[in-house]
């Protein structure tokens, strides 16, 4: 079943310039994107910074304006809509926001922050409400005697859990995961991964899982889509995306993840290298003159290539 | 033993983070400054309201031509000024006058300052410039001349025409202020979770927004507190502050202008001059143990 499907969707930012601050240009943050979400799965999206990855996250919950295009989640769409009326689907849609220090209130307790969603949506007994916030609390594995402290007195994975509990209290289907974990070291990182794949299977999430780092991404992903400059350039299934890399821009990506073995270091320079040459070769196989990615082509049933 | 129970007690106490107010009076019971200044100001404040509620304003308006410029005595415990004037009732109803000006005035602009500032902060855009504009308005107005007009033209000029006059002025650096803080604060993440969750504008503004900008405001508004306090002396030093019918610590210092007063008549203007000093100083010891309650980082205890 589809849950989620964003269709050619754009999102511009004006550049405003001259005397009258006039509009001058269009930023193409995310530039005719279209990707498809089954209920249940983890899709993610890469790309390097500034690729558009996060855009198109936070365009679905609405943080940035949909300049055009669809957002259908379970066949509504969403990018047309008011802030009032797009409230009833913001139960459905929560987010993970990536800087743990920032996306929790300084001057709120951990009980009013997981119960801010459960105050906005439904009439609780403070009673019931604590209950309900200690359970999550100790859902994500913090200790249920924590509701009255304060952000500043957790680490900074415990308070990526905390926010991973805010998002879940009202039970979403879908939760976008705006890297997650790439403000986290590196032993707490697989901690919260697996934790969130736990997560996925208790309570039948799907994720839309946007990151940099590859090996997080292979980790998490049935499927996932490469992003440049605001378009994608491969999409299909985790394992064909690694192991059959279509496209130069995902061919380099991949070369550029770094190899533990120092044997094979020597031929991954060379593999880069060849990439390269490939890349200045057929730059026009792959990018029209406006260094624009063509529209995706499939190649397989499950695989599709920004190939002209 | 005894230690074991000693840390389990620490281990319960800070399992439970203590409440706002219950952290602002912890902090300042740790500042024996800021606790001394909240007593100093508390007693002064108590004796000169109290005091002058049983004073007759006018009586101590009253010009006494037999008693001019009279040295301190058991009758005149601060001496008189060149009206024959009690110098004592004055420096009471003149510290009445001056605090209560300053208290209307910093409470006004910080409801007009913050109720823009963050209106104009959080939506940003069109709102943000509608209101910088009317900032920029006010700003630009000759602030001195409209306050002389308005004091010329008036009927009755006395406490309250002041506090609006004033007020109507002073706004614009607080909403500026707060303005600045509130930008920068809603680029951050937990407005923009808030935003996801669903909650509505005016929730964010009034419970995520105004507590993360309250430190700022704590401050200001006592800064403001101290330095509103000697507000009309400059007025009163042009000749356009309140009048004499009304007096304040701004009038008694002013009497220094004639320096035989200031060379020979100390009791006249040294009293105010000293009050404003430790009105000032204790209001901004004090300010500063808010400050840091505000401010988790850099609370004491």
């Amino acid at each position: 079943m589809t849950l989620l499907k964003v269709d050619n969707l754009k999102v511009h930012f004006p550049i405003r310039g001259g005397f009258f601050r006039r509009v001058v240009d269009h930023v193409k943050a995310v530039d005719g994107v279209s990707f498809e979400l089954q209920q249940g799965e983890t899709y993610g999206l890469v790309g390097e910074s500034g690729s558009g990855k996060s855009t198109t996250g936070k365009a679905v919950v609405k943080l940035n304006d949909v300049t055009s295009g669809q957002i259908l989640f379970e066949g509504r769409d969403l990018a047309g809509l008011s802030r009032k009326e797009i409230k009833p689907f913001r139960k459905d849609i929560q987010m993970i926001f990536q800087d743990p220090y920032s996306s929790l209130n300084p001057k709120k307790r951990v009980l009013d922050i997981i119960a801010e969603p459960l105050r906005n949506f439904e009439r609780l007994s403070p009673a019931e409400e604590k209950k309900i916030v200690q359970d999550f609390l100790d859902k994500v594995g913090l200790s249920p005697e924590s509701i009255l402290k304060y952000p500043h007195e957790f680490s900074g994975g415990q308070r990526q859990r905390i926010g991973i509990a805010r998002s879940l209290t009202l039970k979403p289907k879908l939760i976008i995961a705006d890297e997650p974990v790439s403000a986290l070291d590196v032993s707490v990182q697989a901690q919260v991964l697996n934790f969130l794949q736990d997560l996925q299977t208790e309570f039948n999430l799907t994720y839309l899982f946007v990151g940099h780092d590859l090996g997080v991404i292979r980790h998490m992903c049935d499927r996932m889509g490469v992003m440049y400059r605001g378009r994608l350039v491969e999409e299909g299934k985790s394992d064909e995306i690694y192991e059959n890399p279509q496209h130069i821009y995902t061919k380099r990506l991949i070369a550029a993840i770094p190899d533990l073995e120092p044997e094979v270091r020597g031929e991954k320079v060379k593999l880069r290298k060849k990439l390269t040459a490939e890349y200045e070769s057929s730059y026009s196989k792959f990018f029209d003159e406006d260094g624009r990615a063509y529209d995706l082509k499939p190649i397989s049933p499950t695989h599709r290539v920004a190939l002209h | 033993m005894e230690m074991k129970v000693e840390t389990r007690k620490n281990v319960q106490v800070q399992d439970v983070s203590p409440s706002g107010m219950k952290i602002i009076w912890q902090e300042i019971k740790r500042d024996k400054l800021a606790m001394g200044s909240l007593i100093t100001l508390a007693a002064i404040l108590i004796f000169v309201y109290g005091a002058s509620f049983f004073m007759d304003a006018k009586e101590i308006a009253k010009v006494d031509f037999l008693s001019i410029y009279l040295e301190p005595s058991s009758d005149y415990w601060l001496g008189t000024d060149y009206g024959g004037r009690d110098v004592f009732g004055q420096l009471i109803v003149g510290t009445r006058n001056s605090f209560t000006i300053s208290l209307f005035i910093t409470l006004f602009t910080a409801i007009i300052g913050l109720t823009l500032g963050l209106l104009a902060g959080y939506f940003g855009g069109a709102t943000d410039n509608v209101i910088m504009r009317v900032i920029d308005f006010v700003i630009a107005l000759p602030q001195l001349m409209f306050i002389v007009v308005v004091v010329t033209i008036v009927p009755v000029f006395n406490v309250y025409v002041f506090i609006l006059i004033m007020t109507m002025f002073l706004w614009t650096g607080k909403a500026r202020l707060i303005r600045s803080k509130a930008l920068s604060e809603r680029e951050l993440d937990y407005i923009h979770a808030s935003q996801t969750l669903g909650t509505p504008h005016w929730k964010i503004i009034l419970f995520q927004l105004l507590p993360n900008v309250s430190s700022l405001i704590i401050v200001n508004f006592i800064l403001n507190l101290a330095g509103n306090i000697g507000l009309e002396s400059s007025l009163t030093f042009l000749g356009f502050g309140l009048p004499e019918s009304s007096p304040s610590l701004g009038t008694l210092i002013s009497y220094a202008r004639n320096p035989d007063v200031l060379e020979n008549k100390w009791w006249i203007w040294v009293p105010a001059s000293l009050m404003i000093l430790v009105l000032m100083l204790s209001i901004n010891f004090v300010g500063q143990a808010l400050k840091r309650a505000a401010d988790a980082r850099q609370r004491r205890g």
